[in-house]
């Protein structure tokens, strides 16, 4: 199936704010413990590839799809480097990836408030 | 099997642009049309039934901060969507209705 | 799964233990002249110790995942040697003329001070851009 419909795409939109939200979790984890010895710093790891997503058939009304984004795996951040205290959080990196995620979920959220007044606007305009 | 408003409005054109059929027509299936438009009603409403639960169970989620913002906020939306859609096919199926009372015997 | 509002629970958890960690510095160079301090002894050096915690513990003991947060397990004297000064002179010099004195190393207290300034900073900043993405998930409710 080549087209993408409505409900597909508010899914692969869902899941890229949980994703999001995932990411800006495990960032303030790590940095609020960014001056703990031995913390080692963490990232969400996703399953599925967010291609995979828009292939998938309409989720069944009302359901809300648990998917592979609602219970991602935590993993420490490879090639971390350790300071003396064996901590490997970076203060600038933790904020660049709050910052990324904090974009990537405003972007589905704009397109999100767009699809459902398009949605919304198709059903009571219909004559 | 409740349907989902997203995937019936992507067919929205088809479904609340139903032409009205001929008289003739209409009384022939008159009894399959609304054995089909009860079981389309019917599905519909158990669509709003499910996405409002599932709405009320992800703002409680929310509220006891177990589920995300976003989560609860595209179920209201959805649940929005749900109902307005189940109303506007009523109102068509309504004066679809009266249209076909009028019609002469 | 962890949410938002538990991710700003874990940097302001890191706000009171930086806190912390400066108030800690800022004494040791207050006291790192201090050759006798109420017990007689020098002044020893305060060492914060911070462990990393589950933000909610109730639901982390429910095998729900929750934010990691951070929290001072306790504040200690640090228990390395005093450093040592010759100066005959000075009250509190030994019958050999040296001084003990607190084993703080200025430059170093500096330097931790900056740094859980920096943090404490960046935690802030972090509240601020969690809020606003709550904000933004709220609007999707709105019209």
């Amino acid at each position: 199936m080549n087209t993408i419909d409505d409900a597909a795409l508010i899914e692969a939109l869902r899941q890229q704010m949980t994703k999001s939200v995932a990411r800006q979790v495990a960032a303030a984890g790590n940095l609020a413990n960014v001056d703990t010895p031995n913390y080692k710093a963490v990232e969400p790891t996703f399953a599925d590839a967010l291609k995979g997503q828009l292939q998938m058939a309409a989720p069944r009304a009302g359901h809300i799809n648990p998917g592979d984004a609602s219970k991602p795996q935590m993993r420490e951040i490879k090639d971390a480097v350790a300071r003396r205290d064996g901590n490997t959080v970076e203060l600038d990196r933790e904020l660049l990836t709050m910052t990324r995620a904090s974009g990537d979920f405003a972007q589905a959220q704009t397109a999100l408030a767009a699809k459902f007044k398009l949605v919304r606007y198709a059903i009571n305009e219909s004559k | 099997m409740p349907l989902d408003p997203l995937t019936l409005s992507s067919a929205t054109g088809s479904v609340l642009n139903r032409p009205k059929a001929g008289g003739g027509a209409e009384a022939g299936t008159g009894a399959g049309a609304t054995a089909s438009f009860g079981e389309a009603l019917g599905r519909l409403i158990d669509g709003v039934e499910q996405s409002s639960a599932t709405a009320n169970t992800a703002l409680g989620g929310m509220m006891d901060k177990t589920t995300d913002v976003h989560e609860a906020m595209i179920a209201l939306q959805r649940e929005e969507l749900s109902l307005q859609l189940t109303i506007q096919i009523r109102n068509k199926l309504v004066s679809a209705y009266q249209e076909i009372m009028r019609m002469p015997i | 799964m962890a949410t938002l509002s538990s991710a700003i629970s874990a940097a302001a958890s890191a706000l009171s233990v930086e806190r912390t960690r400066i108030e800690a510095a800022v004494s040791n160079l207050a006291n790192a002249e201090s050759t006798r301090s109420v017990n007689g002894q020098p002044y020893r050096r305060r060492d914060v110790v911070v462990r990393a915690e589950p933000v909610d513990s109730f639901s982390a003991a429910l095998g729900r995942s929750t934010a990691t947060g951070v929290k001072v397990s306790a504040v200690v004297e640090d228990q390395s040697d005093f450093r040592r000064r010759y100066e005959p002179s000075h009250p509190d010099a030994d019958k050999n003329g040296f001084v003990s004195l607190p084993n703080v190393d200025a430059p170093q207290e500096m330097v931790d001070m900056l740094g859980a300034a920096r943090a404490y900073q960046a935690n802030l900043a972090a509240i601020g851009i969690i809020r606003d993405m709550v904000a933004k998930a709220l609007e999707l409710g709105k019209g």
